[in-house]
């Protein structure tokens, strides 16, 4: 308890000071200044440019509270899922576990791929580059909870044939006091699945943008920028280019803070 | 008797899997945007040979139930079809495959789990958790997988099987670190501590056992995320696996090879899953 | 189990896996004289008959021997397999004169029987070989054979520049087509391992020769590893596991440029375009209002006006790239328009040009004459840093014309749907690769009737008086012997497009290669195979 409450002033302070240096005049994570491209730090830039001009802090600042909070949104919700498929397929009859055991399996084979491209398909191509990020955080969280469903399900199979959960469903606990009993207890597998779909989310919406979904040009990815990353000629070109990730390490690791209190 | 159902059981979940699996692909690759197309339409070059084997294809797979059936029956004889790509038999591009990505998963995974249960075991060395000791594993999995495999070319050291073994060690970590920890902690271990049981007794009879349903959990976890990991892993280090080939038949829609390695997929996964017997929990009431 | 005791067990447990994990992999080991670069992917093909995608036909120019060859750097035709040819006044009949004791790579005789049969195989419906589309009507063309060194071959009609066809037609021994196993060129393949390499090795029998009267080809042999990986090929070039990149992008270019300058060379203003182009087919799903903004010049040419080509080549190309605005690039100097006048970089004018079309600036959205606002999407393929940059670039500099535009990129698969099937796009942005610079290969682009006539596939009749005019000038350079007339014609077209931005032309990218300072023999020259147009003469320092 006692570091969680800095940790979340610290979370909020990251949020507003991104609103601030999105709010400030003359700021804008989308113009192009096209002869400062892949400049160093100034006054102007105070962490320089990237390849098309565009200031580098502004766009930090936009993607941290676009895609990060798409992202955690996305990883809560696919959690979420996880938890309730498990949960049910434990605590339910038999063979409603066995058949949404199956439908994990198969779900985990397929390849998914292509109906992202069928999304992509359905939508109009002028759909707005935010409305297209949250149909991408949507989607995502619809297609990760598999994995980590079926070891939910493991772990809730372990607790309904504990001692404790016999003594108690044998006095009459019902399926609501069920929940509230299990979930608690399944925590050690739904935190750290919710820690790590965060990046996972962040990039799978970066290479989405290869199939025409994710955060759409003028607008920064957080994933776009980690994949500066990638190319050896970027990282050659400015040490700046390791900030996104280094922010990325710092707000895992306060939310890490959070759940480790919880 | 009980293990000839048990093994009957299992059989015929797997084989449910598998059918579904290649009525799911089918549909899905066959609907997907670009079925019908190829780049090679765009040059002039090539554009008549490329749209004649177009029109092929479309009369093939223009009835999709008659298309679904015929995708069902060649797995049952035993073949695979002819690579859309490559007009080579399917099987005689994935066999040479599957041993090279088998070795790799095997060895990433192996790796891995070394990599995580130290880290957890230094991690959790601790009374409270520590975001310094967390850091390590949250920045690998803050580095994109292009970006790692970028950085071991550059310092010219690494390569597939260290950059899997390190994206899953750092997923494995943040599941172990947990549970070591708590483990450590509960009650009959810490009356076990205060009496003055040796450690390698804590661990082999205490700490382990305990640990061991979930380990079971994580273990599948681990071998569905390498699964995931191995196609851009091969693809980053054109390693020539099942990921690699994967990869470019999804890129040229070569229905042929997808089925045939969503099949192995669907193995792979379906395999993962028996570390706890499903027979076993069908009969729990 | 205090902290010390812990990480013991850690290091004894990892010691002995981590080292051999931190190994990299080891490259194929290299022959003795052995050349090496790269391929994208596997070949399709070592028919050279049927040879259809670029990779198989990188292995067919490096072992089909050849009557004539396509010189890269002079682009003129030389003799190769046929020590002479000629044509005949109306252009119908070829004879081609072999050389004396020429040999396949087995050691049989190669005479005017196995040219006939290779001829033939290509010519046949049966082979369905695309490079028999070049002879136009393939299936009235003859091949005589009245000595054993004497091919006669009767065309039903001219064909402009047709010798050069015959720099893609393979000579094998007559019944043995073998895949490029028995070739008559400088190699022959000797391996070929899916997705690992393809290897060549010289053909002894090869008839080539130096200026000094050695023995052509110099190496003894080719590895061509299946990578697609530009990180991994530069590493390996600086490291000498390969000997040259054909093709390079910018970035890479550049971080090459300033580790090793003596690797990198930019060989100017590739034939290549890059040019975005609007949706005009009456046919398409889009709305009416849209399919009118696109029909319209005025709107094409103020969307011309307004984007800065010069920024594209700086920044997307990192100043290796032209601007353009003709399909025919300054690099092929032949067929260029130097007197073309084409709209350049004006957004006043753009603005007002939009304004006497009917268009309306409503604070920072531009609408048209019925309220509409003038929003679409402009479409590239994924992948490709250059041209995202580009679109991206675009976005802002018609937004400064109040047009709100969406960049949307997709896998080639999908995007092909939409251009060639559904047609169910806006704005397209991606670049042409010219691989001759003769006018008569973009006949498909600009013929109306063509499917690959992009902004209006497959026209009935034509849809305008300009693509009408179009139609008739390609049609009549095509039927010319006069390279004057021709020229004038081209010179035509070339104005006629830059007035009505059927394509709106934008850059014309730089020809990038890198090769190793060990590899002599190499004359970089723009047409493809940029640096490995003359193989056979290609050998590393040392060597022999």
């Amino acid at each position: 308890m006692k570091l969680r409450r800095p940790i979340l002033w610290l979370l909020l302070g990251l949020v507003v000071a991104a609103s601030v240096i999105l709010s400030m005049p003359g700021a804008s994570s989308t113009r192009q200044d096209r002869e400062a491209t892949l400049a160093a730090a100034s006054a102007n830039h105070p962490a320089g440019t990237d390849a098309l001009g565009r200031d580098r802090l502004a766009r930090v600042a936009a993607a941290f509270l676009l895609s990060l909070a798409g992202a955690m949104v996305a990883s809560a919700l696919t959690t979420a899922a996880a938890a309730g498929v498990g949960t049910l397929a434990a605590f339910g009859r038999p063979s409603m576990g066995w058949g949404l055991m199956v439908v994990c399996d198969v779900f985990l084979a397929l390849p998914w791929m292509f109906l992202l491209m069928m999304v992509r398909s359905a939508l109009p191509l002028t759909t707005s580059p935010a409305r297209s990020a949250a149909i991408t955080f949507l989607v995502l969280a619809a297609l990760g909870w598999p994995a980590s469903a079926r070891a939910v399900y493991r772990g809730a199979m372990q607790l309904r044939t504990s001692d404790w959960m016999l003594y108690a469903r044998a006095a009459g606990l019902n399926s609501a006091g069920i929940v509230r009993h299990v979930i608690p207890n399944l925590l050690h597998l739904l935190l750290p699945q919710f820690l790590i779909s965060i990046p996972a989310f962040v990039m799978a919406e970066a290479n989405l943008g290869a199939l025409g979904l994710g955060v759409g040009e003028p607008l920064s990815s957080w994933g776009g920028m980690l994949f500066e990353l990638n190319n050896s000629p970027m990282l050659a070109e400015t040490r700046w280019v390791y900030f996104p990730v280094i922010l990325l390490v710092v707000v895992l690791l306060l939310l890490e803070g959070v759940a480790a209190e919880a | 008797m009980k293990p000839a159902i048990s093994a009957f059981r299992w059989i015929a979940r797997t084989l449910i899997i598998v059918l579904l699996v290649i009525l799911g692909s089918t549909v899905l690759v066959r609907f997907a945007p670009g079925y019908l197309s190829d780049a090679r339409e765009m040059d002039s070059r090539y554009a008549v040979a490329a749209r004649s084997e177009l029109s092929a294809e479309a009369a093939r797979s223009r009835s999709l139930p008659q298309m679904l059936l015929a995708e069902i029956k060649d797995p049952i004889r035993g073949e695979f079809g002819t690579s859309r790509q490559f007009a080579v038999p399917v099987s005689e591009l994935i066999e040479p495959r599957l041993a090279v990505s088998g070795l790799l998963l095997a060895r990433g995974i192996g790796l891995a789990w070394m990599i995580a249960l130290c880290a957890a075991l230094l991690s959790s060395a601790g009374r409270n958790p520590s975001m310094l000791r967390q850091a390590p594993a949250t920045l690998l999995l803050a580095i994109p997988t292009a970006a790692l495999a970028t950085f071991c070319l550059l310092a010219d050291c690494g390569g597939p099987v260290l950059v899997m073994a390190l994206l899953l060690a750092a997923r494995d970590f943040k599941f172990l670190d947990r549970a070591l920890r708590a483990a450590w902690l509960e009650p009959h271990v810490l009356q076990a501590r205060a009496q003055g049981v040796r450690t390698g007794r804590l661990l082999a009879a205490h700490i382990l056992p305990s640990l061991a349903p979930q380990l079971g959990a994580l273990a599948s976890l681990s071998i569905v995320t390498s699964l995931s990991a191995l196609v851009p892993v091969e693809v980053l280090f054109n390693v020539p696996g099942v990921g690699s080939l994967a990869w470019n038949a999804a890129l040229n829609r070569d229905l042929p090879v997808l089925l045939a390695v969503m099949i192995v997929m669907a193995l792979a996964v379906t395999c993962s899953g028996m570390a706890t017997p499903y027979a076993a929990e069908w009969k729990q009431a | 189990m205090n902290l010390a005791c812990r990480i013991l067990v850690c290091l004894a447990v990892l010691s002995p896996i981590v080292p051999t994990a931190i190994c990299s992999a080891q490259q194929a080991p290299r022959l003795p004289g052995e050349l090496a670069w790269t391929l994208g992917y596997d070949p399709k093909t070592f028919d050279p008959a049927k040879v259809d995608d670029e990779e198989s036909e990188t292995v067919r120019y490096l072992t089909a021997g050849v009557l004539l060859r396509f010189n890269r750097l002079t682009q003129k035709v030389e003799p190769e397999l046929a020590q002479s040819w000629t044509i005949s006044p109306d252009g119908k009949t070829l004879t081609f004169t072999l050389r004396s004791g020429l040999q396949f790579s087995d050691g049989s005789s190669l005479t005017a029987r196995d040219v006939a049969w290779s001829l033939r195989r290509v010519l046949s419906p049966a082979t369905a070989a695309p490079v028999a589309e070049e002879f136009v009507s393939p299936a009235g063309v003859t091949v005589d054979t009245p000595n054993d060194t004497t091919v006669v071959v009767h065309l039903p009609k001219r064909v402009i520049a047709i010798d050069k066809v015959f720099d893609e037609i393979a000579i094998e021994p007559a019944g043995r087509p073998s895949e490029a196993r028995v070739t008559s060129g400088p190699f022959v393949v000797a391996d070929y391992r899916r997705s690992l390499y393809v290897r060549l090795r010289r053909n002894p029998h090869f008839t080539g020769k130096d200026a000094s009267g050695a023995a052509l080809p110099w190496a003894s042999g080719v590895r061509l590893d299946i990578l697609e990986n530009t990180e991994q090929e530069i590493r390996l070039l600086e490291r000498g596991g390969y000997d040259l990149i054909d093709s390079l992008p910018p970035d890479y270019f550049e971080l090459l440029r300033k580790r090793a300058p003596a690797l990198v060379r930019d060989l100017g203003p590739s034939l290549n375009t890059e040019q975005m182009w609007f949706n005009q087919a009456p046919s398409s799903p889009l709305p009416a209002w849209e399919k009118a903004w696109f029909q319209n010049r005025a709107f094409r040419v103020a969307v011309s006006q307004a984007i800065h080509r010069s920024d594209l080549a700086r920044i997307a190309y990192l100043g290796h790239a032209t601007p353009a605005y003709s399909f025919i690039s300054p690099a092929n100097a032949l067929w260029y328009n130097r007197g073309l006048s084409a709209p350049h970089t004006d957004v006043a004018a753009a603005k007002a040009g939009l304004a006497a079309a009917g268009f309306r600036l409503q604070g920072s959205v531009l609408t048209d004459a019925a309220g509409h606002p003038v929003k679409f999407s402009i479409l590239t393929n994924s992948g490709n840093a250059a041209r995202e940059k580009m679109a991206t670039l675009i976005q802002q500099d018609l937004a400064a014309l109040g047009m709100q535009i969406t960049v949307v990129t997709l896998d080639f698969p999908a995007l092909i749907e939409r251009l060639m099937h559904t047609e169910d796009y806006e704005a397209c942005l991606l670049g042409i690769e010219n691989v001759d610079p003769e006018p008569n290969a973009m006949m498909n682009i600009w013929l109306s009737s063509s499917p690959n006539h992009q902004w209006n596939p497959s026209e009935k009749t034509p849809a305008t008086s300009w693509e009408a005019e179009i139609d008739q000038l390609m049609n009549r350079q095509a039927a010319s012997a006069v390279n004057a007339e021709r020229k004038k014609d081209m010179d035509r077209v070339q104005q006629i497009v830059a007035e009505e931005e059927p394509f709106i032309y934008l850059v014309y990218p730089n020809a990038l290669v890198a090769v190793s300072p060990k590899l002599q023999g190499v004359q970089p020259a723009v047409l493809e195979p940029r640096l490995t147009w003359n193989v056979e003469q290609l050998r590393m320092q040392g060597a022999r």
